[in-house]
């Protein structure tokens, strides 16, 4: 029994000499399994949520994304909604907003990016005020803070 | 006359340290090269040069003289400030600052490191999503790869990837090693336990927020590396409190104590490392036959992984970070690596060797990239 | 919400650390099975909920009542926050802390069937630094709903302890799962020394 032991001992520590020896020739193609696991993707939080609609113009796009009320267990009251202008964003936004998809406007959004100046007028109770106002890589990216109730 | 040839039986001869050193020589010699040495540009050339030298005649080193930490030390400090200073130098070519801003959150461009793992572990299992504003794969420091890393070494190592792995635990270390003395002596044992308390804390706050809250709220490391843009009074208290977190856990408690503070009584991941110490091949042994009860290794043990009670049980807690301080600390060689299994006292050399390889060979792997970076930073700046 | 839970989630396991073994022999007593054991612990977890419920209705009167002003409802809330805050982070490095419990006065009844009902009051009625946020926390809710929300939460958080209650005979390292409950229970102090901070900053930055 104590030999049994003691060649198992060997044997893991020996798998694990194994183990750390093809870690980093293989990081690459491990890392890339083990991003395909269904766990393996961001929160729509961190993301801002999957495009629901894109309000094209002739050279700024305007992607308004899916509400993003996401929760432990199930979705909270407060969330957001991202919208991203990309393309040459002008200098001044000024967009109305119908996030929910019925038909009617919910808020307007107005951005200086020059003075980095944003204002929101709220057409819709559940629509509560900016959170984010800020630049991005791509052009501007906004987050108005919503309400379910 | 006993002790004397105790002391000396880990240390080889000239020739077989070199021999022992071969396989470490070729190995790093491929990863840090690619196989094909390129001195095209002087600067990286010589920083790929001076990385590999510097590896080998560490691992070198350990097989002649016998002694453990003192080397690992070495390579796992210059680890620690190196990869501080890639960060630095990243975010600052990036961004032109050391802050990350709304834009970078919203992007999904903050670098990932392994302490975020406790927090990702309760959201990823039931909303099946990860909650940081990073890159899953591709770019730099995604998530992907080093979750795999640090589970991959975990297995292997346990504990041991806070002393061999991670590239914070070296600023502790660091400091701790200042003084020759300690000021302050007497430590309450409950401490200990102040990372799991951690742990059930931040993996609950993380869940229920979906929000980083370790990150966002608590890591001292926010010093030397990426924070958050300070533009109101929450993100002030955050800077506020790594800065001090940092002065107090990382530099002023070490430099008093002797004892990695940071590591002991902070870090969430080192609690679920602990955990690890569990099933990974390797271990800390005391031959309780050879032990005369000095008790150094207690006193020396920068994690608090061993009490006066379990060397008089010859056992070693499950804090161990396998650094080896104790067992270069110990004239009868009493507490040794080895490997489960395998009785205490027996088979020395071979845990030991097995255990060096292993884990040597994970950190100067995992550390070459920023610490060439970092030399070949300094070699541009000095020629 | 968030912070009642885990408020409620560190003290429990430290509440239950100190009382637990004062209370599991009179919950345990003379039990004869699971079932007996259920009954007992049901009792004492819906007199602490009912207890609970009644306090969330007082506290945001209260809070109604004397926080009426926006600047007094962020500075009062804030001071106050870091005094109990201060208190439970003492009460979880002090060296001079003793399991000592006020269960104990449950040792005075006869009535058996009467225990777990006086248990769940002495417990969620014990003058702890943890209840005396939870009261502030009641008391600084906008609606009544959200203050009753506030103590569900924390009931829940402090409940799930007890629910091992009658395998507690069976658990081992009990010190160290105490340990790890009373220095959770001093991390929470700190997020609400920094809540109150932060309550009383912001109420003088907006004046």
């Amino acid at each position: 029994m104590k030999n049994v032991r003691i060649i198992a001992g060997i044997c893991w520590a020996i798998a694990g000499l194994i183990l750390i020896i093809i870690l980093f020739p293989g990081l690459n193609s491990f890392s890339v399994s083990f991003s395909k696991l269904p766990f393996m993707k961001l929160n729509p939080r961190y993301t801002g949520g999957e495009i629901a609609t894109q309000l094209i113009s002739e050279k700024c796009t305007l992607d308004i994304r899916k509400p993003v009320f996401s929760g432990l267990l199930k979705e909270r009251n407060s969330g957001f909604v991202q919208l991203d202008w990309h393309g040459t964003v002008p200098g001044i936004i000024k967009d109305s907003i119908d996030y929910d998809n019925d038909g009617k406007k919910d808020f307007c959004i107005e951005v200086n990016r020059a003075k980095s100046e944003s204002g929101i007028q709220l057409y819709n109770s559940k629509v509560k005020k900016i959170l984010i106002s800020t630049p991005a890589s791509y052009g501007w990216a906004v987050r108005v803070g919503l309400s379910k109730e | 006359m006993d002790n004397s040839l105790k002391t000396v039986a880990l240390r080889k001869s000239f020739g077989k340290s070199l021999l022992y050193t071969l396989p470490m020589f070729l190995i790093t010699f491929m990863f840090i090269t690619g196989g094909k040495p390129n001195f095209s540009d002087p600067a990286s050339g010589l920083a790929m040069l001076t990385v590999f030298l510097l590896v080998n005649v560490l691992y070198f080193s350990m097989h002649f003289t016998g002694k453990t930490d003192k080397y690992r030390a070495i390579l796992f400090i210059i680890f620690a400030m190196s990869l501080s200073y890639t960060l630095i130098h990243n975010m600052l070519q990036v961004r032109q600052s050391m802050s990350f801003s709304q834009a970078d959150i919203l992007e999904c461009k903050i670098p990932f490191c392994h302490l975020v793992i406790p927090m990702m572990i309760l959201p990823a299992a039931f909303t099946k999503s990860i909650i940081f504003p990073g890159s899953i794969i591709g770019g730099f420091a995604n998530i992907s790869s080093m979750v795999v890393l640090w589970v991959i070494a975990t297995i292997v190592l346990g504990r041991g990837f806070c002393s061999w792995g991670c590239f914070y635990g070296g600023w502790d270390d660091g400091f701790s090693r200042l003084r020759k003395r300690r000021v302050i002596k007497n430590i309450s044992e409950l401490w200990k336990w102040m990372p799991f308390a951690v742990l059930i804390m931040v993996m609950l706050s993380a869940a229920l927020t979906l929000m980083p809250t370790y990150c966002s709220w608590i890591c001292p490391f926010k010093a030397v590396t990426e924070f958050e843009k300070v533009t109101s009074v929450e993100s002030a208290t955050k800077a506020g409190i790594f800065l001090s977190l940092f002065g107090g856990l990382v530099i002023a408690l070490p430099v008093m104590t002797k004892k990695r503070t940071q590591c002991s009584f902070l870090c969430p991941l080192g609690a679920i490392n602990s955990l690890s110490n569990k099933i990974t091949p390797f271990t800390v042994k005391i031959d309780k036959n050879s032990c005369n009860e000095c008790f150094k290794c207690v006193e020396v043990c920068p994690l608090f992984a061993i009490t006066r009670e379990d060397v008089k049980k010859g056992n070693v807690s499950l804090f161990c970070s396998k650094c080896g301080k104790c067992v270069d600390a110990c004239s009868r060689k009493a507490i040794h690596y080895g490997i489960k299994g395998i009785p205490a006292g027996t088979m020395k050399n071979f845990s030991r060797n097995l255990f060096l390889f292993v884990s040597f060979l994970f950190m100067a792997i995992f550390s070459s990239g920023s610490i060439i970076s970092t030399f070949q930073g300094l070699f541009k700046l000095i020629f | 919400m968030t912070e009642s839970l885990i408020l409620g989630l560190s003290s429990g396991s430290a509440c239950l650390a100190t009382c637990g073994m004062v209370m599991f022999p009179y919950l345990m007593a003379g039990s004869a099975g699971v079932k007996k054991i259920a009954v007992d612990l049901t009792l004492f977890l819906l007199t602490r909920f009912i207890v609970y419920f009644i306090l969330a209705t007082l506290a945001w009167y209260f809070g109604r009542t004397i926080f009426s002003n926006p600047f007094i409802r962020n500075i009062v809330p804030g001071i106050l926050y870091i005094v109990f805050a201060v208190l439970l982070v003492w009460y979880s490095i002090s060296k001079s802390r003793k399991p000592d419990c006020p269960a104990k006065i449950v040792k005075t009844v006869n009535n058996r069937r009467l225990i777990p009902i006086l248990l769940g009051l002495v417990n969620s009625l014990g003058f702890c630094p943890a209840l005396f946020i939870i009261l502030t926390q009641g008391a600084t809710q906008r609606t009544l709903f959200r203050s009753y929300l506030a103590f569900l939460a924390f009931f829940i958080g402090s409940s799930l302890w007890f629910l091992p209650l009658p395998l507690a005979g069976k658990i081992q390292k009990k010190e160290v799962l105490k340990n790890i409950g009373i220095l959770a229970t001093g991390l929470a102090g700190i997020i609400f020394m920094i809540k109150g901070l932060t309550n009383i900053i912001g109420g003088i930055i907006n004046g």
